[in-house]
């Protein structure tokens, strides 16, 4: 699923040096430590430097003023990721990345993003990573590349196996004689016919029994005649 | 696999990526990799009016899954070529 920037909390200190907790149960690894960053969200004023994480599975930015500041996103959400160098379209050097969100588009134009001071992150299209030391940027650029190309769509392999391009007419009937017998198994015609069959059943032993009330009254009455 | 093998031949040409959000980007095509991710040197936004901030972005990494089309470059493309690979890559399955 494609969330966007979220707040990142799960921070712990370790030798007075506060990390983030990454979910090493599922492979998830540190692969670079950037100190002296500061992120811009959208068209938000820069946020104090802070230290950049790169784990296999997301970008990870904790404040370094606010220790129980930080953001994160997926790289399952970033769409693209560009080194910007030109001050007319950053005042410094960064990293440019847009961030799918999972709102709808028209809804996610960055003028909305803040409401009552509070940032919506939900709506946040676009992140600046901006080092202290613009030297840097290259390397960071490979190392969000590197990521990037970790985390591949989810779906991907189930979709390979259920979009079967059919090419000959040898194939279209072994399709069909599948579909033939396999849905039939897995909807469960024995189980749709036995519930259908006691449903009836059950309808028969209620006629039944009107039927025999029908009769008592037939009985009465001609008792009573 | 087909394409991805397709577009390492593109490799070095001119090429317009079209993102599922709309934004086109042109540029040489550096790379691409089993997920079509594609990287892009030298690159540009074509609708720039709408697209200021991206207007200085050299280097590129777009993401396979949000890519809608790749224009080509018309003198990279060998119809032939692609009818039989296509057909090829059919028969192996």
């Amino acid at each position: 699923m494609v969330e966007g920037i979220r707040d990142f909390t799960a921070i712990v200190e370790r030798d007075g040096v506060h990390q983030p907790v990454l979910d090493a149960q599922n492979g998830e690894e540190l692969m670079h430590v950037q100190p002296g960053v500061s992120i811009v969200l959208g068209s938000h004023p820069p946020e104090s430097p802070g230290t950049l994480y790169i784990s296999t599975k997301q970008v990870i930015w904790l404040s370094d003023t606010n220790r129980a500041k930080g953001y994160a996103v997926d790289f399952l959400s970033i769409s693209l990721h560009a080194v910007s160098r030109d001050p007319e379209a950053y005042t410094s050097p960064c990293i440019y990345a847009q961030i799918e969100t999972g709102a709808d588009e028209d809804e996610s134009e960055g003028s909305d993003s803040e409401c009552n001071g509070v940032l919506d992150l939900s709506k946040i299209t676009e992140m600046r990573l901006v080092p202290s030391d613009p030297n840097q940027l290259d390397s960071l650029f490979d190392v969000f590349c590197e990521c990037a190309e970790l985390n591949p769509e989810p779906t991907e392999e189930n979709e390979e196996e259920e979009h079967n391009w059919i090419f000959s007419a040898d194939q279209l009937e072994d399709e069909a004689t599948g579909e033939d017998s396999e849905p039939s198994i897995a909807i469960g015609q024995s189980n749709g016919d036995h519930d259908l069959a006691r449903t009836v059943l059950e309808l028969q032993i209620n006629d039944q029994r009107f039927e025999d009330a029908e009769e008592m009254e037939h009985e009465t009455d001609s008792a009573q005649r | 696999m087909l394409f991805f093998s397709y577009f390492k031949e593109l490799v070095g040409r001119e090429v317009t990526v079209e993102l599922k959000n709309d934004l086109a980007i042109r540029g040489t095509l550096h790379s691409v990799d089993q997920y079509l991710n594609i990287k892009l040197e030298n690159t540009r936004v074509v609708d720039q009016d709408k697209y200021p901030h991206m207007l200085s972005v050299r280097n590129c990494f777009i993401r396979g899954s949000v890519v809608r089309y790749v224009q080509l470059p018309p003198e990279g493309v060998d119809v032939e070529l692609l009818h039989d690979a296509t057909r090829r890559e059919a028969r192996g399955g």
